[in-house]
C-alpha cells in the first residue's frame, strides 16, 4: 500500500514561463490527482474597457498576451464590428489573415522550441528560434512592431504591405520553409523526441469531446474542429481548408498537428500574398454601439478557439467585454490528462498542451 | 460561416438545458457574466449570465437575466453545470470570485480562491466613470421622453411647441456633453436669455 | 537518418554569418516605419488637443494657456492613434526609440504663435534644436535608477 504526497507544481518552474500552479497527488511515482490554480496574474484588463472607448481598448486587447497579441486585437476588432454593422474592406480582411499566419507560424515556432528545451534539445530550440526571429523581423519591417504590432483598428488596419514587402515576405517564409523541414524531420522522426512523446498524455476522442477541448489539443485527438473552416472574415477567400488532425491523441500527436500546421500556414500566406485585391484598408466607423446590443465571435488562435462577447450602452464606451481564452477550456482536459501519468512526464504534457496564463487571467 | 444567436433562458432551466444540450451533442463554449446596470449603490446588485453553446456553426447564445448577486438571504442560488460539462468550472469559479454569483455543486469547487483579488468581487463595482456615463444616458433617455411629450401636447400653440421643442433639442444636446463644457453653455445661454430680457424690458418703458 | 539533417545544419552554422549581432558594438539598421518615439513639427501645431483625447494612456497633455504641447515618454505605448488623429499631420513616428533614463520625465514643447507666415523658414532651425533639447540632463546611461524604486506609477 504506497502513501499519497502532494508535490507542488509551479507558480515558478523551469519548464513553464507561465505561473500555473498545480497540487499533484502522487502514489510512488504515478500522478492520481490534480488540482490546477491560476489567479496569480489577474490584471482586470475587461474592466478596464469601462474607462477606454472602444477605439482605445484594442491597444488593450492586445496586451492580454504577448504571442497572441495580434488575435486578441483582432478578435476584439471583429467583435465590434458586427456590434456596429461595420463592414471591412477586402484588402483589410487579407491583410489580416497574413498577419493573423504569421502570428500562428511564430507562435508554433517558439512553442516548438520551448518542448525541445523542455526535454532538453537545445540545439533544436536555438534553431526553432532562430526562425522564429525572421517572423519578428516581418512584424517590424510591415507593422513597426515586433510583437506589440498595433495594426488592426475597429473598420480595417492601419498599415498596407506593398507589392515589393509582399515579395520580401514570401522570399523569406520560403527560406524558413527550407530549414523548418529539418526541423520538423527531428521533431517527428527523431529516437530522443519520440522517446519523450509516443503514448504519453493520452486523451481519446471520446473524451476530448466530452471534456469539449480546443484548439491543436483536440485535433490531435482527431476532433476536427477549427474555427477557420467556417470561412469568417478572409478566411472564406481560401480555395480550401481542412481542419489537421491526427489520431493519437498523445503528446506526440500534438508536436505532429502543430509541426503541420506551420506549413499550412505557409501556404494560407502564400495564397492570400498571391490573390490579395486592391482597394482601401480601412473604412471610417462613426457613432457608438447602440445602448443593450450584443455581439458575439469566435476565432482561431495559435493555442485554439477564442471567444469574443461585447455590449454597448450607448455612448464610445462598452458595458462589457469578455475573452473567453482557449487555455480556460483546455483546463478540465489538462486535469484529466494528468490523472495516472507518470510524474516524469508531467512537464512534458503540460507543454504540449500549451498554456497560455496571462490571457486566461487578462 | 458560423452564426451566433442570442436566445432567453430561464434561471431554473439551466441544468436541465445543459442535459439536453449535452445528449445532442453540443459542445460548451463560455459561461459568462455581465453586470446589467441596475445597481443604485456602488455595486451592481444582478447580472446576466450568458451560457454558449455550439454545434456545426450555430453559436447559441443563452442569457439568463438579472440574477441577483452579494451576500443577502434572498440571493439567486445557480445550478452548476459541471457534471455535464467539466469544462465549465473555470468559468463558474471565475463568475464566482469576480462577479459574487452563487453557484451550487461545481466539480472542482475553489470556494471563492480560483483568483487572488483584493477587493471582493472586483466586476461589480461601478466605476466613477461608467456612473457619470450611465446618468447621462438616464439624462438623454428623460430629455427625449420630455420632448416626445412636449410634442404631443403642443398641438395648440404652434409657437410655443416650437420653442419647447428647440429647448428640449438643445437640453438633450447639452445632456451628451462633458458637465464642464455643459454648465459653461448653460451659463451662456442664461446671459443671453437676461439679455435679451433686460433689451425688451428696455423698449417697453421706453414706450 | 534525421539527426544528420540538423547536425548539417548546425555544422553549416559555423561557416556562415551569425544570426546575432554583437550588441553595444553594432546595433540593428531600424526598419522604415518602425514604431520608435512620437516627434512633433511644433511650427504645424495648432494646440487642438485631439491627440490628448485620442491617447489610450494619457501620455500627452496639450495646455492651451501656456503654449505647450507634453509628452510623457515612459507611458507612451508607441500606438501611434495621435499621428492618425492629428488634423494638421504635425505628429510623426520617429524609428528610433526613447534612451532608458534613471529617472521619469516629460518633454515639453513650447508651439510658437501662428503669425509668422508658415512657409518661412523651411526646417527651422529652432524647432530642431528644441526637439532635442530635452535630452541632456535627463540622459544618466549606466547607474541603477534608484529613483524609479518609488516611483508610484510604476507597476507592482
Amino acid at each position: 500500500m504506497s502513501k499519497a504526497t502532494i508535490i507542488p507544481f509551479g507558480p515558478q518552474h523551469p519548464v513553464l514561463p507561465e505561473p500555473l500552479h498545480l497540487d499533484l497527488v502522487v502514489e510512488d511515482e504515478t500522478v492520481v490527482e490534480a488540482i490546477p490554480q491560476i489567479g496569480f496574474v489577474h490584471r482586470g484588463l475587461e474592466k478596464l474597457v469601462e474607462t477606454r472607448d472602444y477605439n482605445q481598448f484594442i491597444y488593450v486587447a492586445e496586451r492580454i498576451c504577448g504571442i497572441c497579441a495580434f488575435g486578441h486585437s483582432l478578435g476584439y476588432a471583429e467583435t465590434v464590428e458586427s456590434l456596429m454593422g461595420v463592414e471591412v474592406p477586402k484588402r483589410a480582411e487579407y491583410l489580416r489573415v497574413i498577419w493573423h499566419e504569421l502570428s500562428r507560424v511564430h507562435s508554433h515556432l517558439l512553442w516548438l522550441g520551448l518542448a525541445a528545451d523542455a526535454f532538453g534539445f537545445e540545439s533544436l530550440f536555438m534553431h526553432c528560434w532562430r526562425l522564429r526571429e525572421r517572423i519578428l523581423d516581418i512584424f517590424e519591417k510591415t507593422t513597426g512592431g515586433r510583437v506589440i504590432l498595433s495594426v488592426v483598428s475597429v473598420g480595417g488596419v492601419n498599415r498596407d504591405i506593398n507589392a515589393s514587402q509582399m515579395d520580401e515576405i514570401i522570399h523569406t517564409l520560403e527560406g524558413i520553409e527550407h530549414d523548418y523541414h529539418e526541423i520538423m524531420q527531428v521533431m517527428l522522426n527523431d529516437g530522443s523526441v519520440k522517446n519523450r512523446t509516443v503514448g504519453v498524455g493520452y486523451i481519446s476522442h471520446e473524451s476530448a469531446l466530452d471534456l469539449c477541448m480546443v484548439g491543436p489539443f483536440a485535433r490531435a485527438s482527431n476532433v476536427a474542429y477549427d474555427v477557420r473552416m467556417f470561412g469568417h472574415g478572409g478566411y472564406g477567400e481560401l480555395s480550401d481548408f481542412q481542419p489537421l488532425c491526427a489520431t493519437e491523441g498523445d503528446c506526440y500527436a500534438r508536436v505532429k498537428v502543430r509541426c503541420e500546421e506551420v506549413l499550412q500556414s505557409i501556404a494560407i500566406i502564400k495564397e492570400m500574398a498571391a490573390k490579395i485585391p486592391a482597394g482601401d484598408i480601412a473604412v471610417p466607423v462613426k457613432g457608438s454601439p447602440a445602448a443593450g446590443a450584443e455581439a458575439a465571435n469566435v476565432l482561431e488562435q495559435p493555442r485554439g478557439e477564442c471567444y469574443y462577447y461585447a455590449r454597448g450602452n450607448g455612448t464610445k464606451y462598452l458595458d462589457r467585454m469578455r475573452m473567453r481564452t482557449p487555455t480556460s477550456q483546455n483546463l478540465a482536459g489538462m486535469v484529466s490528462v494528468l490523472e495516472g501519468c507518470d510524474l516524469a512526464d508531467v512537464n512534458m504534457i503540460i507543454l504540449t498542451i500549451d498554456p497560455c496564463i496571462s490571457c486566461t487571467e487578462r | 460561416m458560423f452564426t451566433s444567436e442570442f436566445l432567453p433562458l430561464a434561471l431554473e432551466n439551466v441544468s436541465s438545458e445543459a442535459a439536453r444540450r449535452k445528449t445532442d451533442g453540443w459542445r460548451f463554449v463560455q459561461l459568462l457574466a455581465v453586470a446589467d446596470n441596475t445597481g443604485t449603490g456602488d455595486r451592481d446588485s444582478t447580472v446576466d449570465l450568458v451560457y454558449s453553446y455550439m454545434k456545426d456553426g450555430m453559436l447559441e447564445n443563452l442569457v439568463v437575466k438579472g440574477v441577483s448577486v452579494g451576500d443577502g438571504a434572498d440571493v439567486d442560488e445557480v445550478a452548476s453545470i459541471t457534471d455535464k460539462y467539466l469544462s465549465a468550472f473555470v468559468f463558474e469559479n471565475e463568475v464566482h470570485d469576480l462577479f459574487g454569483v452563487h453557484i451550487t455543486n461545481i466539480a472542482i469547487d475553489f470556494a471563492g480562491h480560483f483568483y487572488q483579488v483584493p477587493v471582493r468581487e472586483p466586476m461589480t463595482i461601478i466605476s466613477p466613470e461608467q456612473k457619470v456615463a450611465r446618468e447621462r444616458a438616464a439624462k438623454m433617455a428623460a430629455m427625449k421622453a420630455a420632448k416626445e411629450k412636449a410634442e404631443a401636447n403642443g398641438a395648440g400653440d404652434g409657437a410655443k411647441k416650437d420653442a419647447a421643442k428647440s429647448e428640449a433639442d438643445i437640453e438633450a444636446k447639452l445632456a451628451a456633453l462633458p458637465p464642464e463644457k455643459a454648465a459653461k453653455i448653460r451659463a451662456a445661454m442664461e446671459a443671453k436669455a437676461a439679455k435679451e430680457k433686460a433689451a425688451q424690458g428696455g423698449e417697453a418703458s421706453n414706450e | 537518418m534525421s539527426e544528420f539533417g540538423l547536425g548539417r545544419m548546425t555544422f553549416g552554422s559555423l561557416f556562415k554569418k551569425p544570426e546575432t549581432l554583437l550588441y553595444p558594438l553594432e546595433t540593428k539598421p531600424a526598419p522604415e516605419g518602425l514604431k520608435g518615439h512620437i516627434v512633433i513639427k511644433v511650427d504645424d501645431c495648432i494646440l487642438c488637443g485631439i491627440c490628448e483625447r485620442t491617447c489610450p494612456c494619457s501620455a500627452i497633455k496639450v495646455s492651451k494657456p501656456d503654449r505647450t504641447w507634453e509628452i510623457n515618454r515612459f507611458q507612451c505605448v508607441q500606438c501611434g492613434s495621435c499621428v492618425r488623429a492629428c488634423p494638421k499631420k504635425c505628429l510623426s513616428m520617429d524609428p528610433s526609440y526613447t534612451s532608458p533614463s534613471a529617472q521619469i520625465y516629460t518633454d515639453s514643447f513650447s508651439i510658437p504663435e501662428k503669425e509668422k507666415p508658415a512657409k518661412a523658414e523651411p526646417n527651422s532651425l529652432a524647432s530642431e534644436t528644441t526637439l532635442f533639447a530635452h535630452q541632456s540632463p535627463c540622459q544618466t546611461a549606466g547607474r541603477f535608477p534608484h529613483e524609479f524604486i518609488d516611483e508610484s506609477r510604476r507597476s507592482r
